[in-house]
């Protein structure tokens, strides 16, 4: 019983955070350090309660991204790029259905391979060396950069842009200041979430106060038929919902790598597998594809966290910190042989999934109708959130610099069409871009690498990638 | 008889008030990192030996974790009721890079003293170690020239046999990537602190203890770790060149290893804050506490406590070893050997320093955007 009520309070907390534009897993898991020791009478509960957690507090980069076109903080949300389009033309309820059903099959699927055989994991991940993982996020940056955008040159503009604003920092070889100018502000780095918020949330605020109506006309289905709609959709769709899954899974599987990669490499593989179908103008693969990875994603992110106590992406992190306050050391011979521990984790983990996924879908016929609300009644409340989010790095005058300046940043690229979406992968990854670049070309020579197939065949893809890209240049204008 | 009764419930409020302080514990790093885990566990312990006094985390991170350090030195400290945790990383970067802070401005609070252990794989080639850079690790590679290089004349040469003998290999920033880059075999060597050698290292079958730094004395000395008998490098070195180490690359080697290691974690409070004769206190009935010893070493190891006169005492005897020759080596090593941009900082020699010293010495120049940001700063405040 005491499971229970603890599964359903981690999902209800859970689901408040995810609903936060700006907040997600890695928020709503820091804010659990100032009560995490309440469970110290059941340390197991407090799994439940963390895996419960993560579970259900991603719906909102979903919502954030289809509702209004901004992407949440925790991955660049490719759902939005269709999912956005969706909702202008009254089919909100659609998307969100369509979106939140993917993912929850998606991560019970492979919450269900990931947790039981999570001890089966170690030799595969042990195949996946620095040069691997470094031809990995080429791979993903070309999927986001050339797939998704029809004007490439733009898009290598804007990567080498986010690739340069994500080294502004500590030059990781000599300890010094690069490119800071002088401003100790940023020698920890341009925080990622004033750089998001300027570069997309207030475009698009902009855009829809000069626009000062609601976001979508109302649709000729009711609400309740949309629902339906979205589930049959996934259906329909399966095989872009089931591709996206295995990516997102893929990704989390690998240690280190964040959620923007899943997504993007998701919706990168959709567009490149329906060559004759436009996307970008509200095109219902382009949500199932992406939205079938964010689940995934977080459930094989838990195998390099368990298995080694290496976080497999920044909310695992947090987990880990978490779970050593319960006791439980990750990566541990101890843990490797507590089942009640392997039991907690899943039971919170998939129940959570099950439990959202039916309460979004409920529900979400009711929060669609936000869009026929005129922006200027709503987007004071959503300036603030996003402020408030922003300013939590110092407080000071420098968070409010750095979201003035990405806010012009934005504003630039979306009127000249350089793509947002490649900058900001560029700029989350370039710190591990520079990181394994440093590393391999230290450790391995060229006639080492030409000794490794996995490379190799990765390293094939990107080319391949960049073929077709040019050979078949995607129609999609999204910026 | 009413009049007095109130009376006497606000005095005994406005009483119980000014005693029941909120003291804010400064880390200089994000929530979930090793300090701030380190912080969480023994502040739930500490709290039950303060009572009525609300025990709170404040997490204030910045590059290479020295803002917080700054801000307390030149702002925070000031505060009474402010204690900063600060950690190994710390007194490597208060030695050789441009940082305001001063640990004789500070009181010391109580300190955590440890080792650090190095491993290898079992088929590492120790004539071409593959191990990960960072600033912190500057002792280990120190340690590793010595033992692979014997007694040299200069530093020069120190650098250059460390150069042919170690791949120094830089983009290591976070440990779950070094970590698993050593299980994969693409790192042959690594260091950890004991509890994180215990989980990370010693599960490996392919992998042994090296050497380990051991663990600071009263006096000064370093003494061979119980649990790693035989393997402290001064030990492996005697067995391997038939004379224990000395000359002035192992007087750097001591001087860094010592800031590093004897100050892993610590808490300072302003020197003069009236409220350090109650934190001291509280520590040292906590250290003293079975119950509480256990849950701590349960979740992060069993380590020293060095608590109150005795970690001032600890923190002058580590000033004893800045001497201009070591210092000079040590920015040395670090530049040419290690391509760190060390610099050396003439007034941490100062006979003075174990005296409060007010100066704060300027070592780089100020940029443009600071400037604007101080002078921002100043029309604010």
């Amino acid at each position: 019983m005491a499971a229970i009520l603890t599964l359903l309070a981690g999902t209800f907390y859970g689901l408040i955070i995810g609903l936060i534009p700006s907040a997600g897993a890695t928020t709503g898991l820091v804010a659990l350090f100032g009560f995490i020791s309440f469970f110290s009478f059941d340390p197991y509960l407090g799994v439940i309660f963390c895996m419960a957690v993560v579970a259900s507090s991603t719906t909102g980069d979903t919502y954030a991204g289809i509702l209004l076109g901004i992407p949440g903080a925790n991955s660049a949300a490719a759902t939005m790029v269709d999912g956005y389009p969706l909702a202008q033309q009254g089919r909100a309820t659609e998307a969100l259905t369509a979106a939140i059903t993917t993912s929850t099959l998606n991560g019970l699927f492979w919450g269900t391979l990931t947790f039981a055989l999570l001890p089966q994991y170690i030799k595969l991940i042990m195949y996946f060396g620095i040069p691997e993982l470094w031809a990995f996020i080429l791979l993903s940056l070309a999927c986001v950069g050339f797939v998704s955008n029809k004007f490439w040159f733009r898009s290598i503009i804007a990567i080498c842009v986010g690739l340069f604003i994500g080294l502004i920092g500590i030059d990781p070889e000599t300890n010094i200041d690069r490119f800071t100018l002088g401003w100790d502000y940023v020698a920890d780095g341009v925080q990622l979430m004033p750089f998001v918020a300027g570069l997309f949330a207030f475009p698009e605020i902009i855009a829809g106060w000069r626009r000062g109506e609601s976001i979508a006309k109302i649709g000729e289905g009711t609400h309740t038929q949309q629902t339906w709609e979205g589930i049959k959709a996934v259906w329909t769709y399966k095989w872009d919902a089931f591709r996206g899954g295995a990516i997102g899974a893929f990704v989390g599987f690998l240690p280190g790598l964040g959620g923007a990669m899943g997504d993007w490499m998701s919706y990168g593989a959709t567009v490149a597998s329906n060559p004759d179908e436009e996307f970008g103008n509200g095109n219902m693969r382009g949500v199932v594809g992406p939205e079938g990875s964010n689940n995934a994603q977080k459930a094989t992110s838990m195998i390099p966290t368990v298995l080694f106590g290496i976080p497999g992406a920044s909310f695992a992190a947090v987990l880990l910190g978490l779970f050593a306050y319960l006791g439980f050391e990750l990566g541990t011979q101890e843990i490797a042989n507590d089942t009640r521990f392997f039991d907690s984790l899943t039971f919170g983990f998939m129940w959570a999934t099950v439990i959202t996924g039916i309460v979004c879908v409920l529900f979400n016929k009711h929060i669609a109708k936000i869009t026929y609300v005129p922006y200027i009644y709503y987007f004071p409340l959503l300036v603030g959130f996003i402020i408030w989010a922003c300013v939590q790095y110092t407080g000071g005058w420098e968070d409010y610099a750095i979201l003035g300046l990405a806010t012009c940043l934005g504003l630039f690229c979306k009127k000249y069409k350089f793509s947002r979406p490649a900058m900001l992968m560029a700029f989350i990854l370039a710190i591990k871009v520079e990181a394994l670049t440093l590393q391999m070309t230290t450790i391995y020579s060229i006639d080492d690498l030409v000794t490794r197939p996995l490379f190799l065949v990765i390293m094939s893809l990107v080319v391949m990638l960049l073929v077709f890209s040019i050979a078949k240049r995607s129609k999609l204008e999204y910026a | 008889m009413k009049k007095i009764i109130i009376a006497m419930v606000v005095s005994l409020g406005i009483a119980t008030s000014a005693l029941a302080e909120t003291f804010t514990f400064v880390v200089p790093q994000k929530p979930g990192s090793g300090t701030t885990q380190w912080t969480e566990i023994v502040l739930k312990e500490l709290a039950r030996f303060m009572p009525g006094h609300t025990l709170t985390l404040r997490n204030f991170p910045g590059a290479r974790d020295i803002p917080a350090v700054n801000a307390f030195q030149n702002e925070l400290r000031f505060d009474d009721t402010v204690i900063m945790v600060s950690h190994g990383g710390n007194g490597v970067s208060f030695l050789q890079e441009a940082v305001d802070y001063n640990y004789a401005d500070w009181e010391s609070i109580g300190m955590m003293n440890l080792n650090i252990i190095v491993g290898k794989r079992l088929d590492a080639d120790l004539d071409n170690i593959v191990f990960a850079s960072k600033s912190g690790r500057v002792p280990d590679a120190m340690g590793m020239a010595l033992l692979l290089c014997g007694k040299l004349e200069s530093i020069g040469e120190y650098t250059t046999c460390f150069k042919s003998k170690v791949n120094w290999v830089p983009g290591f920033s976070k440990g779950g990537d070094r970590r698993l880059a050593f299980k994969r075999g693409e790192l042959t060597v690594d260091r950890e602190n004991p509890a994180a050698y215990k989980k990370h290292i010693a599960p490996n079958a392919d992998a042994e203890v090296w050497f380990h730094h051991g663990v600071l004395q009263g006096d000064g000395t370093h003494a061979d770790d119980v649990n790693y008998p035989g393997l402290q490098m001064e030990i492996l070195y005697e067995q391997k060149w038939g004379e224990a180490p000395s000359g002035p690359m192992y007087d750097a080697y001591v001087l860094v290893k010592s800031f590093r290691d004897a100050m892993q974690k610590a808490f300072w409070v302003n020197a003069g804050n009236p409220n350090a004769e109650l934190l001291q206190n509280a520590l040292l009935e906590m250290s003293k506490d079975p119950e509480a010893i256990a849950a701590i070493q349960k979740k992060v190891g069993k380590y020293e406590w060095v608590i109150g006169k005795e970690g001032n005492a600890r923190r002058d005897t580590l000033m004893s070893f800045v001497t201009e020759d070591a210092l000079r080596d040590l920015v040395e090593f670090s530049n040419e050997a290690l391509s760190i941009q060390a610099i050396y900082k003439e007034n941490i020699l100062n006979p003075s320093y174990l005296t409060v010293v007010e100066d704060v010495v300027e070592v780089e120049e100020v940029g443009l955007l600071q400037r604007v940001s101080n002078w921002f700063k100043s029309i604010v405040s």
